[in-house]
C-alpha cells in the first residue's frame, strides 16, 4: 500500500512535469488539441494501471509520450477521412525512440508556446481559457481546478468538453502567431495568466490550500513564457508584477485575516528574494526598450515599494510619474484617483487636492467610495475639518464593507 | 514548496544542468558554493508542489557523477 501510493505520487509529479509537453507535441501532429489532451488523458490512466506494477519507466515522459502517440494512431485509424495523417504520425513513432521527450527543446518549446495561445483563443471565454490553460499547461485536475474556483468538478469538465469543442468548430490552427495577429493574441494569454494569479491572491485564510496555489501556478506559466517569448516586455513586466505581488503574501494579512495596507505592512514578512526576482524581471523587460505596456508600468509601480526598506523611503515622485504614464496606456479615473494619491505624498495634499477636484466629475467614479475618502483626506491634511467631515460621512454612506465605514467614520468624528 | 538542492560534483557544475529547472519555471535562485574536500559544489532553490517533484526534477538532469542532496526550505 505504502509503495503503492508512493508511485501515485511519483506519477503525480511526472504528470504535471510532462503533460503540457505531451499534449502540445501531439497536438502538432494531429493538429487536434482536443485529441491530444484525450490521448494524454489515456496515456495518464495506463500509467496509473502499469507503473504500480511493473514500476516506474527510466525516462517516464517518453513513456507517456510514445504511448499517447500509439492511441492518437488508433483513435485516427478509426476515422477514415485521416488517412493521411496516419502516414505521418505512423512514420514519426516508429522513428521515434522511447527516449522521444528529449527531442530538440527548441521544438518542444514551440509546441508549448503554440498550446498556450491555442488554450487562451479569443474564440473562447474568459473561463473556458483558464481552465484550458490549468489543465493542458498547468497538469492540474478538473477536481482541482473546481475546488481552486470554488465550483463543481461538473462544471470545470463541462467548461473544458466546451472549450474543445469551440476551438475545433472555429478551426483554430495550432500555432504560434505573427504578424499583427500577435500582439492581441499575446495579451489574452498574459490577461489568462494574470487571472489565475489574481484568483489564488484572493484567497483568503481558511480558503482550501488549492487557492493560493494558483498564484505559484501563475508564475510558474509566466516564468515559462518568459523563457520561451524572451524578447516581449510585456511578458517580462507581467512576471515582475507577480513576483513583486507575491512577495507581500505573508505581510498583507493580520493575525485575524484581515487585510493590511501595502504602506502599514511589516516589511520584514515580504520576501525579498522574490521582489530580487521581480526586479530583475523588470530589468529584463527595459532592456527591450518598448514602449511601456499595462504591466510592466504596474510593475514598474510594485517595485517603488518593493525597493523601499520602509515606507518612509517610497519615491512618491516616481510613483505619480508612473501613474501619468498609466493613465496614458490605459485611462481610468482610477488610476487618476491613485495620481492623485501618489502626489499629495510627493508634493503635499494640495496637489492631490487639485487633481481629485478636477476628476471628480467622471462618471466611473459616483457612487464609489473611495473618492469622498481620498478627498477627506487631503481636506483633513489640510486642516479644512468641516469639508474633511462630510467628505468621511459621505464615504461612509457609499461603502458597503462594515470594516471600513467603521473606520471612516471614526475618522469624521476626528473632524470634531 | 520551496527545496534546496545541493549538488556535490567532483566538476563545475555547467549552466545548462539548471537550464531544464530554468525553462520549467521553477528555479528561483542558483549558485556556486566554495569548493570543500568532496570537490565543487553547487546550490538550485526550486518552488514545486512536492518533495517527489523536487526529486523527479533533479533526476532528470543530466548530472556528472555526483551527490545530491534535496532539503525541504519551511515555511515562515
Amino acid at each position: 500500500m505504502g509503495a503503492t501510493t508512493s508511485v501515485h505520487r511519483t506519477i503525480d509529479a511526472v504528470w504535471r512535469m510532462e503533460s503540457a509537453k505531451v499534449i502540445a507535441a501531439l497536438a502538432r501532429y494531429t493538429r487536434d488539441v482536443g485529441l491530444a489532451e484525450e490521448m494524454a488523458q489515456d496515456a495518464l490512466v495506463a500509467a496509473l494501471e502499469q507503473w504500480p506494477e511493473e514500476g516506474v519507466p527510466r525516462n517516464p515522459g517518453g513513456w507517456l509520450m510514445t504511448t499517447a502517440k500509439r492511441r492518437s494512431i488508433d483513435q485516427i485509424r478509426r476515422r477514415e477521412n485521416f488517412n493521411r495523417k496516419v502516414e505521418e504520425i505512423g512514420r514519426d513513432v516508429q522513428e521515434a525512440t522511447p527516449d522521444a521527450s528529449e527531442g530538440i527543446e527548441d521544438e518542444i518549446g514551440d509546441d508549448l508556446l503554440s498550446l498556450m495561445f491555442t488554450a487562451c483563443h479569443p474564440v473562447l471565454g474568459t473561463e473556458a481559457r483558464v481552465a484550458l490553460t490549468l489543465k493542458m499547461l498547468g497538469g492540474l485536475k478538473t477536481e482541482e481546478i473546481a475546488r481552486a474556483f470554488l465550483v463543481s468538478d461538473a462544471t470545470v469538465a463541462q467548461r473544458i468538453v466546451r472549450a474543445k469543442k469551440a476551438l475545433a468548430d472555429a478551426g483554430v490552427p495550432f500555432e504560434v502567431p505573427e504578424g499583427p495577429e500577435l500582439a492581441p493574441r499575446l495579451a489574452s494569454v498574459l490577461e489568462v495568466i494574470y487571472l489565475i494569479f489574481n484568483e489564488g491572491y484572493s484567497a483568503t485564510q481558511g480558503d482550501d490550500w488549492l487557492r493560493p496555489e494558483l498564484c505559484t501556478e501563475a508564475l510558474r506559466l509566466g516564468r515559462v513564457l518568459a523563457e520561451l517569448a524572451p524578447k516581449e516586455a510585456e511578458v517580462h513586466g507581467l512576471v515582475a508584477l507577480m513576483e513583486i505581488q507575491a512577495s507581500r503574501t505573508k505581510a498583507r494579512t493580520g493575525p485575524g485575516g484581515e487585510p493590511v495596507l501595502l504602506l502599514e505592512q511589516d516589511r520584514s514578512k515580504w520576501d525579498w528574494l522574490l521582489i530580487g526576482r521581480g526586479l530583475k524581471a523588470l530589468e529584463r523587460a527595459e532592456a527591450l526598450n518598448q514602449p511601456p505596456g499595462p504591466y510592466y508600468v504596474q510593475a514598474a509601480l510594485a517595485a517603488c515599494h518593493g525597493r523601499a526598506r520602509k515606507a518612509e523611503d517610497t519615491d512618491w515622485q516616481r510613483i505619480a510619474t508612473l501613474y501619468q504614464v498609466l493613465a496614458q496606456i490605459s485611462p481610468s479615473p482610477i488610476v487618476e484617483l491613485n495620481r492623485a494619491v501618489a502626489l499629495s505624498m510627493a508634493f503635499g495634499p494640495a496637489a492631490g487636492l487639485a487633481l481629485v477636484d478636477e476628476i471628480a466629475g467622471a462618471k466611473a467614479l459616483q457612487g464609489y467610495h473611495l473618492l469622498p475618502s481620498v478627498r477627506g483626506d487631503f481636506l483633513a491634511k489640510l486642516g479644512r475639518t468641516e469639508e474633511a467631515k462630510a467628505e468621511f460621512e459621505k464615504a461612509a454612506a457609499l461603502t458597503r464593507n462594515e470594516r471600513e465605514k467603521t473606520l471612516l467614520l471614526e475618522r469624521a468624528a476626528a473632524c470634531g | 514548496m520551496r527545496f534546496m538542492v545541493f549538488v556535490k560534483s567532483p566538476k563545475p557544475l555547467a549552466a545548462l544542468h539548471r537550464d531544464p529547472l530554468l525553462r520549467a519555471g521553477v528555479l528561483l535562485d542558483a549558485g556556486d558554493l566554495v569548493p570543500d574536500a568532496y570537490g565543487v559544489s553547487g546550490y538550485w532553490l526550486i518552488d514545486v508542489r512536492d518533495h517527489e517533484e523536487a526529486v523527479e526534477r533533479v533526476r532528470r538532469i543530466p548530472l556528472p557523477a555526483c551527490v545530491v542532496e534535496i532539503r525541504q526550505v519551511p515555511v515562515v
